[in-house]
């Protein structure tokens, strides 16, 4: 068996993460993927992710980088941006 | 070819690939939605399996895909036995393939040996279809009910799907996919996945996207792993 992959904990390997769960969910090319900025506008903007990828976003998220994010803490603010969203996750990330 | 199998509870329809003779795999398809994200990838995978000499059948479960059974009248024990007995009808050595919480509805088949990809226990499934539900609406700044009324008996709404009450005890209860199974078992994730598994692929996980999709590279390769993990138990 191939043992648990060690999980990322640094914001550049958190933000590598993120960026590879969007790609992966909303089916993004590497060329868009590798676009997203800390300003790039998500949820609202990005025609891909609506309501329905939100939730394939977040779980992919908890898998990915060993967190749970509970109901209350998902708004719109944390998903306004792409840096918004690696910054809601790097705090969650242990340290 | 369109088939059908007859259980307990009546016939369901069932696809078939493949030649008519040598090995023989029954594929248990996850439920709910991610059955609709994975239909299409599991057709190419029983195709790409058919290719490498690979018989497949692909079992509808009663209140799920094309039954006609409503879904909220489906129970976790009438897709077991449902799934057992198409497994029982197909042939005499057959080897199993589950897919995602597939991995949940083929425990009580008699299999020569198990293969699984990404499996998910039923909790899983639920907190899935539950947040499914909600984030959307939160994200909106709405609010949603996952009830829809205040009758205690009445199904559940998640995700657009009516899920009876002892289905969902049920699912919340199951502890199936980590039980020893008894057979050989090859299980499989994608690369992003940080569970154990015998082999990690990479690819994007299909079930995770909000729309159905497909990976014809991905169904080769898992093809070729099945292929090879099915002679390596008999054939």
């Amino acid at each position: 068996m191939t043992g648990r992959t060690v999980l990322p904990h640094d914001t550049s390997t958190v933000e590598a993460t993120v960026r590879g769960v969007l790609r992966d969910v909303l089916g993004l090319s590497d060329a868009r993927a590798a676009e997203l900025r800390g300003d790039t506008p998500l949820f609202g903007a990005m025609p891909e992710l609506d309501s329905m990828a939100v939730a394939g976003v977040l779980t992919e998220m908890e898998e990915r980088l060993g967190i749970l994010i509970d109901d209350d803490e998902v708004d719109g603010e944390m998903l306004e941006t792409f840096g918004a969203l690696v910054r809601f996750a790097t705090d969650k990330v242990p340290q | 070819m369109i088939d059908h199998y007859d259980w307990r509870g009546g016939r369901e329809a069932m696809l078939r690939f493949g030649p008519d003779a040598g090995p023989l795999a029954i594929i248990a398809m996850p439920l709910f939605d991610d059955a609709n994200r994975l239909r299409a990838f599991a057709v190419s995978l029983c195709r790409a399996l058919a290719a490498r000499g690979v018989a497949s059948a692909l079992p509808d479960l009663p209140g799920q895909g094309e039954s006609l059974l409503p879904t909220e009248d489906a129970r976790l024990d009438d897709w077991r036995a449902a799934f057992s007995a198409a497994a029982a009808q197909v042939g005499r050595n057959v080897h199993g393939v589950a897919l995602r919480s597939g991995a949940v509805v083929d425990v009580e088949a008699a299999l020569v040996s198990r293969w699984r990809l990404a499996p998910i226990a039923g909790a899983a499934v639920l907190a899935e279809l539950r947040r499914a539900t909600t984030t959307g609406a939160r994200a909106r700044g709405e609010t949603v009910a996952v009830k829809i009324d205040a009758d205690d008996d009445a199904p559940m709404l998640l995700a657009g799907n009516r899920i009876a009450l002892p289905l969902f005890g049920a699912l919340a209860d199951d502890d199936a996919v980590a039980v020893t199974v008894g057979v050989p078992l090859r299980t499989l994730r994608m690369a992003s996945d940080p569970l154990p598994a015998d082999r990690k692929v990479e690819g994007a996980p299909l079930w995770r996207r909000a729309e159905p999709g497909n990976d014809l590279a991905l169904a080769a390769l898992l093809a070729d792993d099945i292929a090879e993990w099915i002679t390596r138990c008999g054939g």
